[in-house]
């Protein structure tokens, strides 16, 4: 080989490599000049980050001083683990070990099984772990262990008052009770951060674009004073165990100003756990379950007919003696009477004089005054789910109408109704719009979102007749009426029982009843008005024998925590000649 | 003193322009090294420092290098490749292993790689060879020299390193086209060269897209001996957007920093790719820096940093064409095109053009071993320069 060949072997290596180079400086151009531009937007929206600000979802607090706590968000974290990472550090028994030390419902043989899952970055360990039990595993330093926060909803109270506030659901939307119905206030605004992230997605904070504050949910206060309610769900739960009802329930109303004071219903559940609980057991029956309501329907009769004037309470009617035939068919007395004055024929309970007294009314009038009286109709109490009865239409009355319902046949109401009945004639003839939410405010308190004050539905019937309807219901829990087992020692109770065949199967049962009584108390100064009913009590069915004796035990227990001054004891003739 | 004397005249013969861009691309390096990491906050925080020292130790090594006569490298030649081999053998045996790969060897407290002696002893064993050829009427047995580069490379292979395996590739062929060798081999070696890495990539693909099982694919991967990695770069590279944010994500991030760069760039110390993390910390300072220069002084800079490669190449080319004997050439033809596969290999790896490997940017990338074995070569080609005739 010669020389200039060599040379000339030389230099087409240079060429090559030239070309070479020619090559990569085309791709450099390529990519750096004709970068498509729309790309280039691409990654700069990849950098960007949206990071949600989260909310504290509003607290609910009750109408106690201090007020207290029953529902709230509550801070927790969720324990995670890598199992691949813990794997590679071969200590998967020692750290299930830990964990299942630490978190005792864990089962550490389980744990392991699921820790030593191939090729698994993400397993859920435990979920909801307060915080403390948290700082505790962290200092524990375990590889491959982490937790992220989470918020959990909280009922301090456990199953109290569960039908009153619901709960919320995984996706921490409220669900059902005052936790669905006020969602829009409870739930907040979540802020969000907007900025730049780096290769390992964390955000760089001093490149932040923009902040957009949360806005906290709204705390809500409610007229429901806890011990009340404590009073009540333990009265409840003692009804259920004598007397094997299906349900019960029972509200407490403040007279003057219609705020529910405790409303409570079995069968209930734990809204902390409510995944485990039924639609049956969720069921607001308090303002949701539609019943006959039997013998306390009689008072609406009779106040109507009183103060449309065409009974007073001393007006005679023949009870016939427990059997009376009208229109064809026979209706009849638990105990026979003859001759009873209204007054009497309340405190008897007299099927017969009730449907006498609204025949004497008449259909016209005796359907103004239920619907002035608001049953077939929502009072619109502020929980979701309530019903508004059956009252059917008058066109639709036949001839022996009015007096069935006159003793709460063929009609449908809700406790709430028949509560707020009760209450409008304690309270003089003004009929409360009852109401559980006290106000809903923001920026603790600083800021009134929404405010219940006590309101006027309507004026159905005349003070004087509410008066005279007052010493009625009070002789039916003195010796003599139906319902003398809700009396209450030291303060005048006025009332009536229920006692309502429930309907099976399109006739009404000889076994199963819906037993109630409602009634106020102190009854010369009214201060609340309570209503308690038993779904299908077994043995024992009437509303003398099963809701009475509950009614008292909670009355009696909230006339001492309300420190409502006892009635003045019966004028006694003393001195008399 | 008559010795210090020569050195001296030497030391003033050294082609000034070949030292201006050492100097240069080095300087270069700091910055961006300096630029890729300052805003760490771990040990990896002082490369800047560190590549200082490495290039100050390995300017020393070059102008030392520059006054060794190469030609005395003809009797080191075989002790260095029978050290080396010893080096790589041993590296298999007793050495680190870092990402998977055994590629490094502890020793003195310092991590030496020994795969990155192997190109040097290659070189200068086959310069020895062909020079010692070239005596010869007939051209130069391609076999042999062949054989001589294949062993090294096996062994590197199976560390494993296939982008260090394929550099000696060119090396080679450029070293034995200028030493001499016929054409005709050469020709069917580069036809044998094409059609392997068609059955390779082919190999690659063909088993999914006749769908076969993943447990036969695997036993069928097994036997040729492609590693799992190596694989799916292979995969990353045909088929870049099959997963980017695994394997794809350093192709696809330094794509997006060189593009990002522009005409312009975005300015020394402003790169978003490197700044941000999308380019990953470990190789931003060292495989990828070229992503960095790319992304923060655009084309214009990525162009004139080619530039300086150019002139440094040039300067290689020129010492070879006018070497005094055919070692000092094929010496020379040897280092040329050892920096110049390792920067096309790294640029065109940044850029997309080829799949991720390991191999970094000549006397730009952090890296000791490497600056200071690369600046030895360098200083090889200077030798050469200064003892042309004339």
């Amino acid at each position: 080989m010669t020389e200039t060949g060599r040379r000339v072997r030389l230099l087409l290596v240079t060429a090559a490599l030239g070309l070479a180079l020619t090559g990569l400086v085309v791709q450099l151009v390529h990519l750096h000049l004709w970068g498509k531009p729309e790309q280039r937007e691409n990654v700069v929206q990849d950098r960007i980050l949206h990071e949600p600000i989260r909310v504290h979802r509003g607290m609910i607090v009750d109408n106690s001083t201090p007020s207290m706590i029953v529902a709230i968000d509550w801070p927790c974290v969720d324990v995670c683990a890598d199992p691949k990472l813990i794997q590679l550090t071969n200590r998967v028994p020692q750290v299930a070990r830990e964990l299942a030390r630490i978190l005792p419902e864990l089962d550490a043989l389980a744990l392991e099984k699921r820790l030593r899952l191939p090729d698994r970055r993400f397993e859920r360990v435990a979920q909801q772990v307060t915080t403390n039990v948290a700082a505790q595993l962290a200092s524990l330093k375990l590889p491959g262990v982490f937790t992220t926060p989470v918020v959990v909803r909280r009922y301090p109270q456990g199953a109290t008052l569960c039908h009153v506030l619901g709960y919320v659901n995984a996706e921490g939307v409220g669900s059902a009770g005052l936790e669905q119905s006020l969602e829009s206030l409870l739930r907040g605004k979540p802020g969000e951060i907007v900025g730049f992230r780096d290769g390992r997605r964390h955000e760089l904070t001093d490149r932040r674009i923009a902040e957009t504050a949360a806005t906290n949910g709204a705390d809500v206060a409610l007229t429901i004073d806890q011990q009340l309610q404590f009073m009540v769900e333990r009265a409840l739960d003692t009804v259920m165990e004598r007397h094997h009802p299906d349900a019960a329930w029972a509200i407490v109303e403040r007279v003057k100003t219609g705020e529910i004071l405790a409303m409570a219903c079995r069968p209930n559940y734990d809204p902390n756990n409510f995944r485990a609980s039924t639609d049956l057991q969720r069921m607001n029956r308090a303002i949701a379950n539609i019943y006959e309501p039997g013998s306390t329907f009689k008072v609406a009769t009779i106040v109507a007919a009183l103060d449309q004037g065409v009974v007073t309470p001393e007006t005679p009617v023949d009870c016939e003696n427990g059997r009376w035939w009208y229109q064809g068919k026979v209706l009849r007395d638990t105990h026979s009477y003859g001759v009873l004055s209204v007054a009497d024929v309340l405190q008897k309970s007299s099927n017969i004089g009730a449907a006498k007294i609204a025949i004497v009314l008449g259909n016209a009038q005796l359907a103004a005054y239920l619907k002035a009286l608001h049953f077939g109709h929502r009072l619109g109490i502020d929980l979701p789910g309530e019903e508004g009865g059956i009252v059917h239409p008058l066109a639709e009355w036949s001839s022996i109408s009015s007096s069935r319902i006159a003793m709460g046949q063929g009609v449908a109401v809700t406790s709430l109704q028949m509560l707020g009945l009760i209450c409008c004639i304690a309270n003089g003839g003004a009929y409360m719009k009852p109401y559980v939410v006290r106000n809903v405010t923001a920026d603790d308190g600083n800021k009134v979102r929404r405010e219940n004050r006590p309101c006027v539905l309507a004026n159905p019937i005349k003070a004087a007749t509410a008066v005279m309807m007052r010493e009625m219901l009070v002789r039916v829990t003195e010796p003599g009426g139906t319902g003398l087992r809700a009396a209450v020692p030291g303060y005048r109770v006025a009332g009536k029982t229920g006692t309502g065949q429930k309907v099976i199967g399109g006739n009404y049962s000889e076994t199963d009843y819906m037993s109630s009584f409602v009634g106020f108390l102190p009854a010369d100064k009214p201060e609340i008005g309570l209503i308690v009913v038993v779904d299908n009590p077994q043995p024992l069915h009437t509303g003398g024998m099963v809701a009475a004796p509950a009614f008292s035990e909670i009355a009696e227990q909230a006339m001492r925590y309300l420190d409502v001054p006892k009635s003045p004891p019966p004028l006694v003739m003393a001195g008399r000649p | 003193m008559a010795r210090v004397h020569d050195m001296w005249r030497l030391w003033l013969r050294q082609n000034w322009w070949m030292t201006a861009a050492i100097v240069a691309l080095l300087a270069v390096g700091v910055l961006f090294i300096h630029s890729a990491t300052h805003l760490r906050t771990d040990r990896t925080r002082f490369l800047d420092i560190q590549q200082i020292r490495w290039a100050m130790g390995g300017m020393a090594v070059y102008w030392a290098a520059m006054w060794l006569d190469y030609r005395r490298l003809r009797d080191a030649a075989w002790v260095l490749y029978g050290l080396v081999v010893a080096l790589l053998v041993a590296v298999l045996l007793v050495g680190t292993k870092i990402y998977g790969a055994r590629r490094w060897l502890m020793a003195f407290g310092m991590a030496v790689q020994p795969s990155e002696l192997a190109k040097l002893a290659v070189i200068v064993a086959l310069a020895t060879w062909l020079a010692a050829r070239g005596r010869d009427a007939r051209p130069p047995s391609l076999w042999k020299a062949f054989a001589l580069a294949a062993l090294p490379m096996a062994l590197i292979l199976k560390e494993p390193d296939l982008g260090t395996t394929l550099v000696f590739v060119p090396i080679t062929m450029a070293m034995l086209f200028t030493g001499g060798a016929s054409w005709r081999p050469l020709l069917a070696l580069i036809v044998a060269g094409a059609l392997a890495v068609t059955a390779l990539l082919s190999l690659v693909l063909l088993p999914e897209m006749l769908d076969m099982r993943p447990e036969r694919q695997e036993a069928l991967f097994h036997r040729i001996g492609l590693s799992h990695y190596q694989r799916d770069r292979i995969e990353v590279f045909l088929r870049p957007d099959s997963d980017p944010l695994g394997a794809g994500w350093n192709r696809r991030q330094s794509e997006i920093a060189i593009g990002s760069g522009g005409m312009w760039g975005r300015g020394y110390m402003q790169g978003r790719q490197n700044l941000l993390g999308f380019l990953p910390r470990t190789v931003s300072p060292t495989d990828f820096i070229f992503a960095v220069i790319a992304e923060e002084t655009g084309f214009a800079g990525a162009a004139a940093l080619l530039g300086l490669y150019v002139v440094l190449l040039g300067c290689g080319l020129m010492a070879a064409l006018q070497a005094p004997d055919l070692m000092g050439r094929v010496l020379c033809v040897g280092i040329t095109t050892l920096i110049f596969s390792h920067v096309f290999i790294n640029v065109a790896m940044t850029g997309g053009l080829l799949p991720v490997t390991g191999i970094p940017l000549p006397l730009v990338s952090y890296g000791g071993t490497f600056l200071v074995s690369t600046l030895f070569t360098l200083g090889l080609v200077q030798s050469v320069h200064v003892r042309k005739a004339g």
